[in-house]
């Protein structure tokens, strides 16, 4: 007994548990760091493989397809004859049209068979989410066009045909009768200009004769390509695929209803990973559809790259400037180093607090002083005194202005005096051993702070709610169209788009795999730029450390 | 020239550098800027005052109203009904009703809110009902133009003798009316909207009140008469569209014989303002209590400044709970019924005040004396509600119990009492900060110390940029998952969550000593440090032990369901989103910070202390505990604090994963709001310049402060550490 009692307070002086208490800490970390990463991965990558489509029979004689997403023990199914409890299956059976819902929850008790068939078809829609059953006739204006046996082999073909019809519908759609929307409001507002004080000079009245006669002509335009959209719509809408649903109902879709057919029980594993490296390229290049919960990101992505880099542009004299004064210019003293707190502190002010100042200051006394004084004949619908991106990116590099600061200060302080001392020994003045000397030398400090400021940046998602980000943005903030770098307009976010379509829209199930996959691409985003910051940094430390001092 | 340039370059990064520099602090002085119009003091300037004619001086009861622009007046007194042009101070001519002239009128009420109908009633014992008003429309120029107009009804004999006193209510449905008549008769008149002649009024005669009725007022439900006597008391009569009235309950509201001089209500017929004889003005509502027989109790919630004269005049606002009263000695006071306060006290003349009314948008006043004169006053009063009580207090509000700190900001309905209390924000922002740091400041010490002094160099390394690449993790990702994993999650998976709490510590004690036990040539393979790689798998793998019998823990510790359990047991109602969650996920988010901070303080205790302990025969746990620790607490602490400023401002994860219920609790088991969530949800709707604006801009500012004061007091303690150690 006493011997045991011993070897326990052994045991306690040896520190050991001590020890292990404080690696937990560590391995909790690490836990949840690796655990969040592959939730993300799992749930985000494994969405774009071509998962298979079961067809399951039930005891009430109905036959179900679907793709099987989940199961889990019955809540308070086990009892003393079944201790592992009852399984219940969750499917997703597609056809939210007609089933109202795209999930279903199938108890394990029920299912009588469960088999995967060959001809099992999966089309994605343009509306309404996938649709799951077997391809029946395809028909054109009704009438049968390929026989039972031919149809898999005509369909490519035709999906094929109605892509590049839908390509040119959207070309008329965006590019020319966007182009004369343009135009026509360009002229519109120039003739609003004009009437702006009231009274029209003999010149004057020249040119709104000629606005008035341009504004005719562009909606003469108009009208045309409507025709020819409503046309092409007409053509669109004649072929149609007869979908056979698991419980016997058809669906006739329109061939622009569709936008891919596969058959994933009948694919093989090459080109499963084909569809799945096409299926990821698509989510990263197209457009959203159906409120953002179907489709792709491409908008979101561009919007946040743009936005920081409009930011950097923003940050960067600035951060630079106020980090070289500080270190090089101001006199050493007491209030310089309380002015480094507050800038350093800075840092660590909420950023929903610098959306409520790029609202105020921005928005509403920038941006409406603007209006007042550069668009008056738009008003009062706002121009720049509403949210957007110009908005959004100077509220950003507000917020990130100290990172940088404290970076760029970091590494001016890296640089040793011998540097210094030897320029101006040489007979440079000060300006100049700042430019050619130090500024270079901190090269790698300055990118650092930069390069942490975008990740920051790329990051943030409450100051932009307030400044200009919003869930569907009706056009890139960079296009063809004079001034090409449109900074009044507002801009979609990854960010937002993750809450946006994780809490504010209606089909939250179904898009969560898609908000995964945003999540991932954002967190990729943010964790290659930090890393590419810690990189600098070290190359910059240990640059330093072996020049002799 | 290389001089000049060098001059030039310095006054450019000087200028440039403060600049920069100055404007990002600015921040704090703009949003200053914009809170401050909450604080300023309500003002009010004179700015007519005019005689009006000789028709309308008579004696008698009279009524007075401006339109929206302030442009026409309207003074309705029992010898005429004029309009008055305010800009030349002229009459405008217009066609009296002859049933008006022709009769002798004794009360007058309006309908109240925004309507423009009013009741008279005549010597006969007539009543008669207006519509008197200016409507605004616009020329094909754009030009506003106003046109008065006056409608009457047909009078409505009600009783044989003259009406003295009036109470009057109109809604779509029709018309409500209480009446004194000379004799003291005390009638109440139900009319239906479609009765346009008045033949079938409804007439119920209630009992005579102990002394003459001085007062009377009418809800706008229809359903509740209050009636003022000589004898300082309001008696409550319940009013039915199928029964009888029934006389309630009768209420003392000044000393005994001190008469109740006016009655009224404040916009949304809900509280009562009480006016006496002595001058004191109070609101009183009903309120749930159990201990009367019907359930309520007009209970006395404000009481203003007191009038030094007894009380004639009273009008509320039309959009805001505020009002106005006005004395025989000719003041008026302008109150606000939220924040309990008197705002502004106006003399003009020594004469009583007969009639007042606010303008409709409020910005103004008018007010007509015993002597003849009209006044019209401008009123700068944009913030009424907000005031440090009504902000930080308890707040006794419309249709509440008692005082209560309450935020809602804004409802459907028009006559919305808003309820600005930041406590409960400023309550789930302490909350869901300190669960966070309840998880983090453990996690993220125990983890500074271990990579700190157990690791070695080159596993530290490796481990550390891991732990703190957490902290570039975008919040928005962690409330994403907050809210759309984690909290199904723990919904369903409680117990195991309960029995994690309790297995993984014991797992890690366990470990440690089947460590200890092992023979030593196979301890030493391990390199310092690697414990905590050995404890990933297994905390990994004892965590998916508890999720597995998940069940069976519920069945076992919480009868089968534990939310039923947690209910009956506790009295815990289990929201899906809830503090734990937000605990668990911030907690996460500001580990890496604390653990950033901490480590470093940690790692600078100077190798020379740590090895004169080890010198002096302590182990190196013990150095660790007496020695490190205690050196590296100030930046411990500081780590804490950083920690703590970045929970209380981050925005997306409560966001995300908490319901954002402005609620008062510290149960681990529902949700909340926070100061910075509430600012994202409520600021897009808010219209600028207004109340709510600029509530959530103090609110913003009061993070900021906060933020900025916690920040500077660990940069402080920091840098004096760094100092400490750095000379030795």
């Amino acid at each position: 007994m006493g011997k045991r009692a011993d070897s326990m307070k052994d045991f306690w002086l040896s520190g050991e548990l001590f020890v292990w208490m404080t690696a937990s800490g560590v391995a909790v970390s690490l836990l949840m760091v690796g655990a969040m990463l592959a939730l993300i991965m799992v749930n985000g990558l494994g969405q774009f493989w071509p998962a298979t489509l079961h067809q399951i029979v039930l005891k009430t004689q109905e036959t179900l397809i679907g793709q099987l997403v989940g199961q889990e023990v019955i809540p308070n199914s086990v009892t003393l004859d079944r201790p592992d409890g009852l399984n219940r299956f969750r499917y997703r059976v597609g056809n939210r049209d007609v089933f109202g819902s795209e999930y279903r929850w199938v108890n394990g008790d029920d299912i009588i068979s469960t088999s995967r068939p060959e001809d099992l078809t999966f089309v994605e829609r343009r509306e309404w989410g996938p649709a799951f059953g077997r391809l029946g006739i395809v028909g054109k204006d009704g009438k049968p066009e390929a026989s039972d046996g031919q149809t898999w082999s005509a369909i490519g073909a035709l999906v094929q045909e109605s892509a590049a019809l839908r390509h040119r519908i959207e070309h008329v759609e965006r590019d020319e009768i966007g182009a004369i929307n343009y135009r026509l409001e360009k002229v519109r507002r120039e003739r609003r200009a004009l009437m702006l004080d009231g009274r029209l000079s003999s010149r004057e009245a020249d040119v709104d004769r000629r606005l008035v006669d341009q504004i005719a002509t562009l909606e003469r335009d108009y009208r045309a390509k409507t025709v020819t959209l409503e046309q092409l719509h007409q053509e669109a809408g004649q072929k149609s695929l007869l979908l056979t649903l698991a419980n016997g109902p058809t669906l006739r879709l329109t061939l622009d209803q569709v936008v891919a057919v596969s058959r994933p029980n009948d694919m093989t594993w090459s080109d499963k990973s084909v569809a799945y490296l096409h299926n990821l390229w698509l989510f990263v290049s197209s457009e959203p559809r159906e409120a953002n919960t179907e489709g792709g990101i491409f908008p979101a992505i561009f919007g946040t790259v743009l936005m920081v880099f409009l930011m950097t542009i923003a940050v960067m004299p600035f951060g630079v400037m106020a980090a070289v004064y500080l270190r090089e210019y101001a006199r050493q003293g007491v209030l310089v180093r309380l002015v480094r707190i507050a800038v350093n502190n800075l840092a660590g002010v909420p950023s929903i607090v610098f959306g409520v100042f790029g609202l105020a200051f921005f928005v509403y006394a920038l941006g409406g002083t603007i209006d007042q004084l550069l668009f008056p004949e738009s008003l009062p619908n706002p121009t720049f005194g509403t949210g957007g991106i110009l908005w959004a990116s100077l509220t950003l590099a507000l917020l990130t202005v100290p990172v940088v600061i404290v970076a760029t200060e970091e590494g001016l302080s890296a640089v040793p005096r011998d540097f210094r001392e030897g320029s101006v020994g040489l007979g440079a003045t000060k300006f100049e051993t700042i430019w050619h000397v130090i500024l270079p030398c901190a090269l790698p400090g300055i990118l650092t702070g930069l390069i942490l400021a975008m990740a920051r940046a790329a990051g943030e998602v409450a100051p932009l709610m307030l400044t200009g980000v919003v869930k569907l943005a009706p056009a890139l903030p960079l296009d063809g169209y004079e001034p090409f770098l449109h900074l009044d307009r507002k801009f979609m976010h990854l960010g937002f788009h993750i809450y946006d379509v994780g809490f504010q829209s209606p089909n939250v199930e179904a898009a969560k795999p898609m908000v995964y996959m945003t999540t991932l691409i954002l967190i990729l985003m943010v964790v290659l730029l930090n890393w590419t910051a810690v990189m600098l940094r070290n190359r910059l430390r240990k640059r330093f450390a072996m020049s002799p001092v | 020239m290389r001089p000049m340039i060098d001059r030039l370059a310095r006054a450019v990064i000087t200028v440039g550098g403060l600049a920069t520099i100055v404007s990002i602090l600015g921040i704090f002085f703009f949003l200053f800027r914009d809170v401050t119009p909450l604080f300023t003091a309500p003002s009010a300037k004179l700015t007519q005052r005019l005689s009006v004619p000789a028709a309308l001086a008579a004696e008698g009861p009279a009524q007075v109203a401006v339109d929206e622009h302030r442009e026409i007046a309207q003074v309705l007194t029992s010898g005429a009904i004029q309009f008055i042009d305010l800009a030349s101070a002229q009459p405008v001519p217009i066609e009296m009703p002859s049933g008006f002239t022709a009769r002798s009128i004794t009360a007058m009420a309006h309908g109240g809110g925004r309507t423009s109908r009013y009741a008279v009633g005549t010597a006969d014992g007539e009543v008669l009902i207006l519509k008197v008003g200016t409507l605004t429309d616009f020329s094909d120029q754009g030009e506003r133009r106003k046109r008065p107009h006056i409608h009457a009804g047909y009078p409505i004999p009600l009783t044989k003798s003259p009406i003295v006193r009036l109470a009057f209510r109109a809604n779509d449905q029709g018309s409500l009316l209480a009446l004194v008549s000379e004799g003291g008769r005390l009638l109440v008149v139900r009319l239906a909207a479609d009765d346009v002649e008045g033949d079938n009024p409804l007439i119920t005669e209630l009992p005579q009140p102990n002394g003459a009725v001085t007062a009377l007022a009418l809800d706008a439900s229809f359903e509740n008469l209050y009636v003022g006597t000589t004898e300082g008391q309001v008696v409550h009569v319940g009013l039915y569209e199928t029964e009888p009235p029934e006389v309630r309950s009768s209420y003392t509201v000044a000393a005994p014989s001190t008469a109740v001089t006016r009655l009224g209500f404040l916009s949304g017929d809900r509280s009562l303002v009480v006016m006496t004889a002595d001058g004191a003005v109070s609101t009183w509502g009903l309120v749930r209590r159990t201990d009367t027989p019907s359930g309520w109790r007009l209970t006395h919630m404000h009481t203003f400044r007191s009038h030094p004269a007894p009380v004639t005049a009273f009008a509320p606002s039309q959009r805001v709970k505020g009002f106005v009263t006005g004395d025989a000695k000719g003041n008026l006071f302008l109150h606000h019924a939220t924040s309990s306060q008197t705002l502004l006290r106006l003399t003009s003349g020594e004469f009583p005040v007969r009639t007042v009314a606010f303008a409709p948008k409020g910005d103004g006043l008018i007010s007509l004396d015993e002597a003849g004169h009209l006044a019209l006053y401008q009123v700068d009063n944009a913030y009424p509600e907000v005031t440090f009580a009504t902000l930080f207090g308890k707040v006794w509000y419309e249709g509440y119990d008692e005082p209560a700190y309450v935020w809602q900001s804004s409802s459907g309905s028009d006559d919305f009492e808003p309820k600005l209390g930041l406590m409960p924000l400023a309550f789930g922002t302490l909350k869901g900060t300190m669960y966070a740091l309840l998880l983090a400041v453990p996690v993220a010490i125990l983890a500074a110390m271990c990579t700190s002094q157990f690791m070695h160099p080159d596993l530290r390394a490796k481990i550390k940029p891991i732990i703190e690449v957490m902290a570039a993790l975008p919040t928005v990702v962690l409330g994403f998952l907050a809210g759309l994993w984690l909290a199904p999650l723990l919904e369903r998976y409680l117990p195991a969550m309960a029995g994690m709490a309790l297995t993984l510590p014991l797992l890690v004690i366990a470990s440690s000593l089947v460590w200890y036990l092992l023979p030593p040539t196979f301890r030493r393979r391990l390199r310092p440090g690697q414990e905590a790689l050995l404890l990933i798998p297994l905390l990994a793998m004892g965590m998916g032990i508890c999720l597995w019998a998940n069940s069976f823990l519920e069945a076992w510790w919480f009868g089968g369901d534990i939310h039923a359990w947690l209910s009956n047991r506790l009295g815990i109602q289990y929201d899906q989103r809830n503090a734990l969650v937000v605990g668990l996920v911030m907690g996460f988010a500001i580990v890496p910070v604390i653990y950033s901070i901490a480590e470093e303080a940690l790692a600078n205790v100077p190798k020379t202390q740590i090895a004169g302990s080890l010198a002096l025969g302590a182990t190196r746990w013990q150095t660790v505990l007496h020695l490190v620790l205690l050196s590296a607490s100030p930046g411990i602490f500081s780590a804490v604090m950083i920690g703590f400023g970045r929970a209380i401002g981050e925005t997306m994860i409560v966001l995300m994963a908490t319901g954002n219920t402005p609620l008062m609790d510290w149960n681990w088991a529902n949700g909340f709001r926070t100061l910075s969530a509430n600012i994202a949800v409520e600021i897009p709707e808010a219209p600028h310049g207004e109340s709510l604006y600029r509530v959530l801009f103090l609110a913003a500012l009061l993070l900021f402060f906060v933020t900025f004061v916690i920040n500077s007091l660990a940069e402080i303690v920091r840098q004096r550490l760094r100092e400490k150690y750095s000379h030795g």
